[in-house]
């Protein structure tokens, strides 16, 4: 167990140094940053100046060294758009994405495990049907189409819920249902195959003919074996919904990293997004390394075969 | 890693005969509508010129946001009325099928080349290539998706190759993945030993023995990929960063419509419902298909 | 890392616990302003952004105040002015302002503030504004001296609007940044809170000077919210959740209009709308070289339905580049371009181009604007592709020569003078694509000579020459649309600057 812990947190740390350095090169390649910088009425002679004072000049290694070891130490560098400290900037926007990331898986798997094991229980019945409905109505609709919806009927017509910002619970409410729904069909359809595969397995016909309960030998024996691929599709999707909600973001105004990540795209300010696209991926070597772990202690043939 | 655990690999090495396949193909109800509405969809951008009522480009600024004909005050020239700048909806909802399916189309292409070429030499290699091919996955996925895209958007400059090219690119991952596991599987069946072993060349047992055999997966990818990558184009023409004007891309009448939303609906409904359909189908066919190969039926 | 994550980890708890009260609109007085482009710095040097010249506005006093109802100049800061010599001119300086720290409003302010925005370690963002300023002297506690660099007949007009000055003290001690995150002007309105890229909280300055031109603030509180979708902004509106909101499209705002609890104001701003045409040997579209096809561009956009269709109400077709009402625009003696889509194809087809050419067309704002010309451009057979980007970057990409034809606009800074806008663009300036040194000789003169007649004349010149030799089509003034609170009072003025401070409520 230790030695596959120390590999895979080996291949993590390799994996988060080529990461950093794909965004950095990625996105340093395209784009004159001290154009953007210099803003309306800037002479050229102003642009050669902020090229220099920001040290825009040098080679690119150079930049990419300074860049990482500064990253290392918490210094995220400064934006040149809003001329603040990028790490104060993230630590500030960080909150409200990580909390409607976590409200949104939250709210998919409290939709998706009990109707992922229902359709699992009644195969092709009425409840199966409708969850693979649900499920691929989910997949069809563009989020963005699913939130302008909400908004007209929750926030405009019937004012229950406000329409923009991230002031309160409320604000919350209908970005968590967009986004939960988004990833809610993958982990159901998960859920569903897992049980019937786990249902239709040896020891639990065992248990079924030694007499146990229907309901205890879903919840105790079948529920807790499909759950171990939830968890790690629930970590992935946690790294996707932290990533994918800048649409959300943009519709509801919520002021988050999405949000930031998406105006220092159209700012061209490059610290920002460098430093939202590293920690993103960063998070989700974090999370997947996690979910590794602990797949890997719960399902010993893992770390034997130290494979897929 | 996790993400090839978590997607269900199939096991297809029983290969179903015709007549079997074929009860099955009709008997799927999903497969068929979904079939039946894609090749709908492909008919309409086919037929698009000739069917097409008016030019897609034909602006009248005085005769704008006349309403579809389930409207009141709408009428038959316009069926499905006229856009902000008087160009005829219907004409534009045609030619905009081209867009998405070509964008479907091209980034299922290009990504799928790349990831199946990775995907076959990770499962049919192993060892090192195996290794080098998983941590590329793996430093894929772990850049998020959309910011990537937007950045190199924003910065290249909008424009329909630029999105299909810088998606292509990046949403190789999956077929990649998919690939590698089935072709794991199929790597240690008899007959491609059998075909090593009589001495055809590595490209050869590739192309000729594992690559049909791992297909109906390759198939399954291919329309997942192909409807998310026309979902992402809409996204990220929503956000302005994607195809842009006067192309008619349905994610791009989506964006320009949304400001019309509170009174002038049919604006984003009609092209979010052609949107959704579209995928709807898609997606209908890579769930059929998938149902239809695998032994057991559905799940 | 460590310090980044319990960092978050608190941040995280705090923004759940904390329910901030929602401001409520009349109630308690206050207006919640909803705007789409955030602002990365609220020191009006340091932004070079609409709502950044609104919000400095509320919170600075200006040394002159140009009364936007009758365009009067009137001493705010200043109480005084009066030219020495071609270059200098001398101020008396108001006594018994505060600024809102309690600090006192004397000379050091305006010297230390112009001098500083002059250096070139300031790094301001609004260089053209402050760049025909030498220095600033004192002659006393409430007398300065500004030295031009040559004469700048203008000045008055700069100093009445985006020039602002600063407490000197405070300023010297937390510069441009320090202003941004607690800024302290002495404006009818103090900022309370600033939360970048989210809102910026405002409140009614009670110790604001009787004697200012601008009227005692009567509402108590304003938010500005940044909102970065339209759609949204909307939403926001038509459900309580904002009182105002500004530059909404003509159809918006005509619909809107069917609400009972909204009203929509409109109103012309100073801001024109042109074609701007890199006709140098090095333009990558070459075929703008060749005057008929400036000339066929000119005839196939129909620019009277684009006003009545999409511009909006106030709107008015252009014939030359500059705003009517600023001092010197003129456009006698221009050539008409009707629209003509006839004559536009026959002009092609004499230059050479029967089958049209393919051409990008680069673009910052009114999106739905630049697709007309798109579709116009498109019948007579001119195929142009958008290229939609943020504003630095297309007028970069012009400057370097690779961006041959854009849908500009200019706003003048609200600078109610054609030196503020046309030499921009026809002086020899970086963004001067044609290089004609005729129009040049004519702008410098009208920038330079102080007779007001002897600057019409020339400005009108060289107005003429851009519109004949057709150098840029100019296209229409903008109009804005203001959606607000059916009870709210405010009045629209064309320099695109909502003031709070004349606002109330019925």
């Amino acid at each position: 167990m230790l030695i596959y812990a120390l590999k895979r947190l080996g291949l993590a740390v390799l994996v988060a140094v080529v990461v950093s350095a794909l965004a950095f090169l990625l996105l340093r390649a395209s784009g004159d940053v001290a154009i953007a910088l210099a803003g309306e009425g800037a002479r050229s002679e102003d642009i050669d100046n902020i090229r220099r004072i920001y040290g825009l000049d040098r080679p690119l290694v150079v930049q990419y060294l300074d860049w990482a070891a500064k990253m290392i130490r918490g210094d995220f560098g400064t934006s040149l758009f809003f001329k603040t400290d990028v790490h104060a900037l993230v630590l500030d926007k960080m909150p409200t994405t990580a909390l409607l990331a976590l409200f949104s898986l939250i709210f998919a798997l409290a939709v998706s495990l009990p109707l992922g094991i229902l359709a699992a229980l009644y195969p092709n019945s009425w409840i199966d049907r409708l969850c693979l409905a649900l499920a691929v109505i989910g997949q069809a609709l563009p989020s963005f189409f699913f939130a302008l919806i909400l908004m007209i009927v929750f926030a405009v017509m019937l004012r229950w819920l406000p329409v923009s910002g991230s002031d309160s619970w409320a604000h919350f409410v209908l970005p968590t249902v967009v986004l939960g729904y988004y990833i809610a069909p993958a982990i159901m359809r998960l859920v569903r195959a897992g049980m019937i595969e786990v249902l239709a397995s040896d020891y639990v016909r065992t248990a079924r003919a030694k007499g146990l309960s229907s309901r205890s030998v879903v919840l105790k024996h079948a529920l807790r074996n499909a759950l171990v691929p939830v968890v790690a599709l629930s970590a992935v999707q946690l790294g996707f919904l932290l990533g994918g909600s800048v649409v959300i973001e943009t519709v509801f105004a919520l002021d988050g990293l999405g949000y930031l990540a998406f105006q220092s795209i159209t700012h061209k300010d490059l610290p920002v997004t460098q430093a939202i696209v590293t920690l993103l991926s960063l998070i989700y070597v974090g999370l997947t390394l996690a979910a590794d772990l602990a797949n890997a202690w719960l399902d010993p043939r893992i770390r034997v075969g130290g494979g897929s | 890693m996790t993400d090839v655990a978590a997607i269900p690999v199939l096991d297809l090495t029983t290969a179903s005969s015709g007549k079997l396949l074929r009860r099955r193909i009709m008997a799927h109800r999903g497969l068929l509508i979904g079939t039946g509405l894609l090749a709908f969809i492909v008919l309409v951008a086919l037929l698009a010129p000739l069917i097409a009522p008016h030019d897609p480009y034909a602006q009248d600024l005085s005769r704008r946001m006349i309403p579809p004909i389930w409207y009141e005050k709408g009428n038959w020239v316009h069926p499905f009325g006229t856009d902000n700048l008087g160009r005829d909806y219907l004409s534009r909802v045609l030619y905009g099928a081209q867009i998405s399916l070509l964008i479907g189309a091209a980034v299922m292409v290009i990504s799928g080349l790349i990831g199946t070429a990775l995907g076959l030499a990770a499962g049919f290699f192993g060892g090192r290539v195996d290794m080098v091919v998983t941590f590329f996955i793996t430093v894929r996925l772990a850049l998020p998706l959309i910011l990537v895209a937007l950045a190199v958007v924003a910065t290249v400059g909008g424009s329909l190759w630029v999105v299909i090219l810088v998606l292509g690119l990046l949403k190789w991952d999956r077929f990649a993945v998919v690939m590698r596991a089935a072709t794991q599987q199929v790597r240690v069946l008899d007959y491609v030993a059998a075909a090593e072993a009589a001495g055809a060349s590595t490209l050869r047992v590739i192309v000729g023995e594992v690559l049909p055999n791992v297909l109906p997966q390759l198939v399954v990818v291919a329309t997942v990929e192909a409807a998310s990558a026309i979902l992402l184009e809409a996204a990220l023409s929503f956000l302005g960063l994607g195809v842009q004007p006067p192309l008619p891309s349905w994610g791009l009448m989506i964006a320009e419509a949304k400001t019309y939303m509170f009174f002038s609906f049919w604006l984003i409904a009609i092209p979010g419902t052609a949107l959704a359909v579209l995928v709807f189908a898609v997606n209908m066919v890579g769930d059929g298909i998938r149902d239809v190969s695998a032994p057991a039926g559905r799940g | 890392m460590s310090r980044f994550s319990t960092g978050v980890l608190a941040a995280l708890v705090a923004a759940t616990m904390a329910i901030a009260p929602a401001l409520a609109d009349k109630k308690t007085n206050s207006i919640r302003f909803a705007y789409d482009q955030v602002v990365e710095n609220v020191d009006p040097f340091m932004n070079n952004v609409r709502i950044g010249v609104i919000i400095g506005q509320q919170v600075w006093d200006t040394l002159i105040y140009r009364d936007p109802k009758t365009s009067e100049y009137k001493g705010q800061l200043a109480t005084a002015w009066k030219w020495i010599d071609d270059k200098t001119l001398e101020l008396d300086l108001r006594k018994g302002v505060k600024f809102h720290n309690g600090a006192e409003f004397t000379a050091d302010d305006v010297v230390y503030t112009l001098n500083f925005v002059v250096s070139p370690d300031s790094k301001v963002v609004t260089r053209q504004n402050v760049a025909w300023i030498d220095r600033a002297e004192k002659i006393d506690a409430y007398k300065v001296r500004i030295i031009c660099k040559e004469p700048f007949p203008a000045a008055i007009e700069y100093l009445a609007g985006p020039v602002v000055i600063h407490p000197h003290e405070y300023y010297a001690k937390v510069g441009p940044q320090g202003m941004n995150e607690k800024p302290v002007g002495s404006g009818p309105y103090r900022i309370t809170e600033h939360s970048v890229g989210k809102f910026v909280r405002m409140e009614r300055n009670p110790d604001y000077f009787k004697e200012s031109p601008k009227p005692q603030p009567k509402i108590d509180k304003v938010e500005i919210r940044f909102i970065p979708d339209r759609q949204t902004q909307v939403a926001e509106m038509m459900a309580g959740g904002a009182d105002m909101i500004m530059n909404v499209a003509l159809d918006q705002a005509t619909q809107m209009k069917a609400v009972p609890t909204l009203q929509v104001v409109s109103g012309e701003t100073m801001r024109i709308a042109f074609l701007h045409l890199d006709t140098r040997e090095t333009s990558t579209a070459p075929q703008l070289r060749d005057i008929k096809v400036r000339q066929a561009i000119m005839h196939a956009i129909d620019r009277e339905s684009m006003v009545k269709q999409i511009v909006g109400q106030g709107a008015r077709v252009l014939h030359t580049l500059c705003f009517p009402p600023q001092f010197g625009c003129s456009d006698e003696g221009a050539p008409r371009y009707s629209y003509d889509p006839a004559k536009a194809k026959q002009l092609l087809a004499e230059a050479g181009f029967k089958d049209g050419f393919d051409i990008d067309l680069y673009a910052y704002r009114e999106r739905n604007q630049t697709e007309a010309m798109i579709g116009y451009l498109r019948a007579v057979g001119i195929r142009a592709n958008l290229r939609f980007m943020q504003y630095a970057a297309m007028r970069e990409a012009n400057r370097a020569g690779k961006a041959a034809m854009l849908h500009q606009t200019w706003g003048s800074f609200s600078v109610n003078d054609v030196s503020a806008s046309t030499p921009v663009y026809y002086k020899f300036g970086p963004d001067d694509v044609s290089r004609d040194p005729e129009v040049r000789d004519f702008l410098q003169r009208g920038d330079s000579q102080v007779d007001p007649a002897v600057r019409r004349e020339a400005y009108r010149k060289a107005l003429a020459l851009i519109a004949e030799r057709a150098y840029s089509l100019p296209l229409y003034s903008l109009t804005t649309y203001y959606v607000a609170n059916k009870d709210l009072v405010f009045i629209a003025y064309p320099d695109e600057i909502p003031r709070f401070w004349e606002m109330s409520y019925k």
